[in-house]
């Protein structure tokens, strides 16, 4: 249940409580009140009656009765052990109270009709429960009002607390005074844990921008000048090595931008045929291309993905280099009728065990001895799958080779697709 | 791609390259000597006049002697930094200019582009791309009128005898024939980069051109490039001809009101 109205049905259970509460003291007090000036005149009355009854032998006009017909058990036979005494009742005549003493061997007793005191007492009951009411409702939409601002605030707070979970490092809670009170307090706190995530993470980028600037501007040089020496043998192994290293710089870069959480995704619609195609081409290897109904010279168009299409065709390419590095021609990539799914496929051996347990892991190659490829392809697939919200997984094909699926999130909104425009 | 030996540059130096086979002068400015000696050297080999210098300053004192056809920079320069010699020069040229990142981060891009670059490259880059970055530049300097209809970029020179002199979208005019741009009368000056995306626009106004085609069309960079530089190149065309002229649409890319 909501916190509002959680609290506002405590309020309104408060509410009830304090005037039940009230009523019943109240209710009490005054009966005893009534019930003992009842009782006080009673034994006037009686008392005067019985010194009537000793001077005339009569009771004629004293308002007291000898014997009287009504007179409760319990009193008639106190009195028959000599005692006086009083008793309340509620009998068909009505409340009375009753007060009686021995006259010779007689009862003497005096009736006080109480039906118009009970009377008021009950009025002065609906009264209390009409008062308590009416103070429910005055209280109850207070409470809601109240409560329903408090659980705004915390749901704002939890809200911002989602948004910057999901990579909005700018949401802030705050906004405006607030009472000073817990949820102030447990805003402030999210707000400040939002502002050192912040710069702990503008850090790191900055921190592996400059390490970019630092690697690549010898690298840079190393490049232009490789390119400048005379061609043979040995200036060959240098471009060769450069152009290994060069990769290699920018594939760990590429990790550490990944890991800083400084990628952003920049999705467009795609046409995810004419991608793929693209994406294959660019890795000059021999790759067989089609959709699930049939394996066909190139995929043409294909449906229409939002997606980054620079991250995608990174993704393919190295799921497509990884397959033709580590397992055996032909090398496969498919698309799902529904066009969301992209699966590379060879027929090697398929990937070590360790892989599909722990996902891929830095620089650890499926089979060393080999030494080609640093192991850091695939972690760079699964990293720009998730900036670009796809879901990248690794298994065995049962008749042998590997199998990597890529699952394309659905488009941002059902908005109307324009006809694209090719050139 | 024939790296001929053209005689040496003309002390008068214009505005407009020759044609692209032709050399043309650049001006490179790097601090780190090793990248600006052999980016110098490699650049001379395809034919390229390299001027060179190694801080802000004295590529500024350069560019305004030497008026070369296309500025090479790194972001980072002592002195003057990469992004404030490219506002400085902007104030003063139309000059392509070409950005050199190191460290490719949004920073870096965003801000250069914003100062005025038309392009950038990440380095280390191999003198193949830079080469074909630095020839795009220079054809959209030296100019060539937006190629209508046939697409695939058949050349058809007669097409043109059709058009109109001069196209009109709100208070704007546009000459594809002299070159000019005119806002309520007023030259605008756009560079080479900005008039070509203007073309482009214009040629087919109300339609709605994905930035990855303005991509490819303007800077002939197909699928791989970055679209931030569409993004920030329309930035700085509205600011010229007005912001309500170009429409985003969002996820897709921008069209031209009517």
């Amino acid at each position: 249940m909501a916190l509002r109205w959680r609290i506002a049905a405590l309020v309104a259970a408060a509410a009830c409580a304090v005037a039940a509460a009230v009523g019943v003291l109240v209710h009490r007090a005054s009966q005893e009140r009534e019930l003992s000036q009842a009782r006080d005149a009673a034994r006037t009355t009686l008392e005067r009656a019985a010194v009537v009854y000793a001077r005339t032998g009569g009771v004629e006009g004293s308002g007291a009765a000898l014997d009287a017909p009504g007179l409760p058990g319990g009193l008639r036979s106190l009195v028959r052990k000599g005692h006086q005494g009083t008793e309340f009742t509620t009998g068909p005549g009505g409340p009375a109270m009753w007060a009686a003493r021995p006259a010779d061997d007689q009862v003497l007793s005096v009736r006080v009709d109480l039906d118009t005191s009970m009377r008021d007492i009950s009025a002065l009951d609906t009264n209390i429960v009409l008062a308590g009411l009416i103070a429910a409702a005055v209280v109850l939409p207070l409470g809601v009002v109240t409560a329903g601002r408090m659980s705004r605030r915390l749901r704002a707070a939890a809200a911002t607390a989602r948004r910057i979970a999901a990579g909005d490092l700018d949401a802030r809670i705050s906004a405006g005074a607030r009472p000073h009170d817990e949820i102030a307090e447990i805003s402030g706190a999210v707000d400040s844990m939002a502002a050192a995530l912040q710069e702990r993470l503008l850090r790191e980028q900055r921190f592996t921008a400059d390490v970019a600037h630092e690697l690549r501007t010898p690298l840079m040089g190393l490049v232009t000048a490789a390119e400048l020496l005379p061609p043979g043998e040995a200036a060959g192994y240098v471009r060769d090595r450069v152009r290994v290293l060069s990769t290699l710089v920018e594939d760990l870069l590429e990790i550490s931008r990944l890991d800083a959480g400084a990628e952003r995704a920049d999705l467009s619609p795609c046409p995810l045929g004419l991608l793929l195609t693209d994406a294959v081409a660019r890795t000059a290897l021999d790759v067989r291309l089609g959709t699930a109904q049939g394996t066909e010279e190139g995929a043409g168009d294909g449906p229409t993905v939002w997606t980054d299409p620079r991250r995608m065709e990174r993704i393919v390419a190295n799921l497509v280099l990884n397959a033709h590095r580590h397992g055996r021609a032909p090398v496969e990539v498919t698309v799902d009728p529904g066009g969301r799914t992209v699966t590379v496929r060879d027929h090697g051996p398929g990937y070590p065990d360790d892989l599909l347990r722990d996902g891929p892991q830095r620089f650890r190659t499926g089979a060393r001895e080999r030494g080609r490829g640093h192991g850091l392809g695939l972690t760079i697939a699964l990293g720009q799958a998730e900036v670009i919200g796809a879901e990248l997984t690794f298994r065995n094909a049962p008749g042998g080779g590997a199998v990597a699926t890529l699952r394309l999130p659905a488009g941002p909104e059902a908005a109307p697709i324009h006809a694209p425009i090719h050139d | 791609m024939t790296p001929a030996f053209p005689p040496p540059a003309a002390a008068e130096p214009g505005p407009v390259a020759p044609g692209p086979a032709t050399e043309a002068h650049l001006l490179l400015v790097e601090d780190d000597e090793v990248i600006r000696n052999t980016v110098r050297m490699l650049l001379e080999r395809y034919g390229f006049t390299v001027s060179t210098a190694g801080d802000g300053l004295t590529g500024l004192e350069l560019f305004r002697e030497r008026r070369p056809d296309l500025l090479l920079l790194d972001v980072m320069l002592p002195e003057l930094d990469g992004i404030g010699l490219c506002r400085r020069v902007r104030e003063l040229s139309l000059a392509p200019i070409l950005m050199m990142s190191a460290r490719g981060d949004a920073l870096d891009v965003v801000s250069g582009l914003e100062a005025g670059a038309d392009d950038y490259v990440v380095k280390p880059c191999e003198s193949a791309v830079l080469v074909a970055r630095i020839r795009s530049l220079l054809r959209r300097a030296s100019f060539a009128p937006v190629q209508r209809g046939a697409p695939g970029g058949a050349e058809c020179e007669t097409a043109e005898e059709d058009e109109p002199a001069t196209l009109a979208f709100g208070d704007l005019t546009i000459d594809p024939r002299g070159m000019e741009v005119r806002r309520a009368g007023r030259l605008l000056a756009l560079t080479p980069t900005e008039l070509r995306m203007l073309l482009e626009f214009a040629a087919s106004p109300g339609v709605v051109l994905e930035r990855r085609t303005l991509l490819s069309r303007v800077w002939d960079h197909a699928w791989h490039g970055d679209t931030r530089v569409v993004d920030l190149h329309v930035q700085r065309l509205r600011a010229k001809i007005g912001a309500e002229r170009i429409e985003t649409v969002r996820g897709f890319g921008y069209k031209l009101r009517r």
